[in-house]
């Protein structure tokens, strides 16, 4: 399970992303690449810096939610487990904003 | 009706959980809580109405019905009082006072009258609201269903309300409530769908 900040839902404006929503970011982009995605184009799809990518990469590697290949250029991929987590989160994020709430 | 209705509560309530489990986003646990709430008062309420039927051989078992609906009406002002709560959370701009003197109101005024079925249709309009405005920005199906079942239940509190005057709005009234959830259910469906 990748895990959550609890209780952001109630920080003043949403400014700040949580942990949990920069990982949402970083799989949605790397789904969007059709599954292939360079570290470039997630850097600037998922709106961050280099360290923190590699930091929130690593992390995501750690979790078995993506998989790297590729030897000069790198790529990475949702693994199965990573593709069933997005399939989860799309039905949550879509059954939370029928009623307006923002996940 | 207040089985089917239970069980679509039931229903978004667990939905609502597995939010919660995954995103660890606040609302949806209020959104549990709430529809939790709304199940319980329902499945009373219906268990209820059954008693009420055999209560015409045995009048003692009235003060159950009056019992059941007392508990009905209460768990409902807590849950839209949540619900509204969860709003004002997600808007920012939380006047915690509403919802606590929804929650002092809904110990005062626990009886069948008007002034109860009134600040139910308040909370219900306000939510009726939220949903519209969600709808207005989002354009969503989803959305709509969510919107069209806050104001069935809002009119069917509406209704209740008149049943005080006008016998003919108590069918009218439970079939508002049913098709409420009924909206509530298309949308489950249409989320978990498979994509």
């Amino acid at each position: 399970m990748i895990p959550s900040e609890p209780g952001l839902g109630a920080k003043p404006a949403a400014k700040y992303r949580s942990q949990f929503r920069i990982y949402v970011d970083i799989m949605h982009v790397i789904q969007r690449e059709n599954n292939e995605a360079k570290p470039t184009r997630i850097l600037y799809g998922a709106n961050l810096s280099h360290d923190r990518l590699i930091k929130y990469l690593e992390e995501l590697k750690s979790l078995g939610v993506i998989q790297e290949s590729g030897t000069d250029d790198k790529l990475y991929g949702l693994t199965q487990k990573g593709i069933e987590f997005m399939n989860n989160f799309r039905k949550v994020e879509s059954f939370a904003e029928a009623f307006g709430f923002k996940i | 009706m207040e089985f089917i209705a239970f069980a679509i509560a039931v229903a978004v309530a667990y939905q609502a959980l597995k939010g919660y489990k995954l995103s660890k986003e606040r609302t949806l646990l209020y959104l549990h809580f709430s529809f939790v709430l709304l199940g319980t008062g329902l499945l009373i309420d219906g268990i209820s109405n059954i008693v009420a039927l055999f209560s015409q051989f045995y009048r003692g078992l009235l003060f159950l019905y009056a019992l059941g609906y007392t508990i009905n009406f209460i768990a409902q002002l807590i849950a839209y009082g949540l619900l509204v709560f969860a709003y004002f959370q997600q808007t920012r701009n939380a006047p915690v006072q509403f919802t606590a003197a929804t929650a002092v109101l809904s110990v005062l005024f626990f009886e069948r009258n008007a002034f109860a079925e009134l600040i139910l249709i308040v909370l219900l309009v306000y939510i009726a609201f939220q949903t519209a405005m969600n709808y207005g920005v989002n354009k969503t199906t989803n959305s709509l269903l969510v919107f069209g079942a806050f104001v069935s239940l809002a009119l069917a509190h509406f209704f209740f309300l008149m049943f005080m005057l006008f016998p003919i709005f108590f069918p009218l009234a439970h079939i508002a409530q049913l098709f409420g959830f009924l909206f509530l259910l298309a949308m489950l469906l249409r989320v978990n769908q498979p994509s």
